[in-house]
């Protein structure tokens, strides 16, 4: 039997993480017959909906506080079969789904729901689970709260993939990420497995996230495309895999999907400094425009 | 690393050469004997675009005629298309697939074939 993987989608909050995350995870699973435990660390609770075809999950914070503590928890309650296609029954690989949830906005500390879930699940033994290939956490966000790190930081994800595109704030937060894992790299064994470009289909998108890519000693795995039948599938709570497996876009994620599993390129990265991140968006993303003396004036002046 | 779909072992770094790719597809034994024309379809909001390239001398003609007989469907993942133009700028050198560079360089869908 192969050793259980665990991996984590991190990148900047909206740049499609979820979305990247359970495509690509179900594409796992129904083509390639892995079983995946997905472990969502946003508050927002939407890790997982596309798997379990539901509004949100019950998350772990939500189900302790209404039994009293976490120590009242089952498994079972917090630990849900994936719907559909990646129901345990299914001849494909399965899914499992989990929220960590989070408090309410402006309350508390929402990396706090990330450790409880953590902890839970291992000592519920959710990581022994039978012909499990695969835990994957879905992290908000920056890595500048430390629960938020906390799968880095505590060595659980062992190959980290950012999502990001070819705007500046998703650049500038895959640059923090790695940052992030250049700090615990040592002590947690953590690595970074590849940039995911879930595109916005801007000038030069390709060009850019492979030269951020490169300058971090990494490699864009896989350009994903923006296509609405993703919106379409969401609409219908589904993945794309699920909604329609045949698709051009499903293909795109298997194709994803396939090279995550055979991927062994996983390394310490080298974050840049502000300015060579601004210089690297200068060369490649505004090309054309971004002539120094060009820089504050409006499109008319210029 | 992957190029063009091809797995290349994580000693290799994250700058594989040109030439480790094109000994990628030279050991895929592609054959591209019988084929003569690569026609492509391409769409971007809604414009279509007919597309046919023939010189067979070139890396990117080899690559396409791989793609074509490897691929599930006639569509074209991004992520193979644009490695595809980016090695041809290197090694190809003749304006019409330098033309095909650019047009691979777009954000538009492609479906190909080979005839």
């Amino acid at each position: 039997m192969a050793a259980l993987r665990q991996i984590a989608f991190y990148g900047k909050g909206g740049i499609g993480k979820s979305t990247t995350s359970q495509n690509t995870l179900a594409s796992m699973a129904f083509y390639f017959d892995k079983n995946i435990m997905i472990v969502g660390c946003d508050p927002k609770a939407d890790s997982t909906r596309l798997i379990l075809h539901e509004k949100a999950q019950n998350t772990i914070l939500q189900l302790a506080a209404e039994m009293g503590t976490v120590e009242d928890l089952e498994l079972e309650d917090a630990l849900k079969p994936g719907a559909g296609i990646f129901a345990p029954e299914n001849p494909h690989g399965w899914i499992q789904c989990t929220e960590s949830g989070g408090p309410e906005p402006g309350v508390g500390c929402a990396g706090r729901g990330v450790i409880t879930a953590i902890n839970f699940l291992e000592e519920e033994g959710a990581y022994e689970a039978e012909g499990l290939d695969f835990v994957s956490y879905d992290v908000l966000g920056d890595v500048v709260c430390g629960g938020f790190a906390m799968p880095i930081r505590e060595g659980k994800a062992q190959e980290i993939y950012i999502v990001m595109s070819g705007e500046m704030m998703a650049m500038y937060a895959a640059n923090n990420i790695s940052k992030g894992i250049l700090k615990y790299a040592n002590t947690g064994g953590v690595r970074l497995a590849g940039l995911i470009c879930n595109a916005r289909m801007t000038d030069f998108e390709y060009d850019l996230a492979k030269a951020l890519a490169t300058d971090l000693g990494t490699h864009m795995i896989h350009f994903v495309p923006r296509n609405n039948i993703v919106q379409r599938a969401e609409i219908r709570r589904m993945t794309v895999v699920e909604y329609s497996p045949k698709a051009d876009q499903a293909l795109e994620y298997k194709e994803l999907a396939r090279k995550i599993i055979a991927n062994d390129f996983k390394i310490i990265p080298t974050p840049l400094e502000m300015d060579d991140l601004e210089d690297l968006i200068m060369k490649f993303g505004l090309d054309l425009e971004a002539d120094e003396d060009n820089i504050g004036k409006a499109e008319a002046e210029a | 690393m992957f190029i063009l779909g091809f797995h290349f072992p994580a000693d290799m770094g994250n700058d594989i050469p040109d030439a480790a790719v094109i000994a990628k597809l030279d050991e895929a034994n592609v054959d591209t004997a019988g084929v003569n024309e690569i026609k492509m379809v391409t769409e971007y909001h809604g414009q279509k675009e007919e597309l046919s390239y023939t010189n067979k001398d070139t890396f990117m003609f080899k690559a396409l005629v791989h793609y074509v007989k490897t691929a599930e469907t006639d569509y074209m993942i991004y992520t193979n298309r644009y490695q595809i133009a980016e090695i041809s700028k290197r090694v190809d050198s003749d304006d019409e697939t330098m033309a095909l560079c650019k047009k691979f360089d777009s954000m538009a869908h492609f479906k190909i074939t080979a005839a």
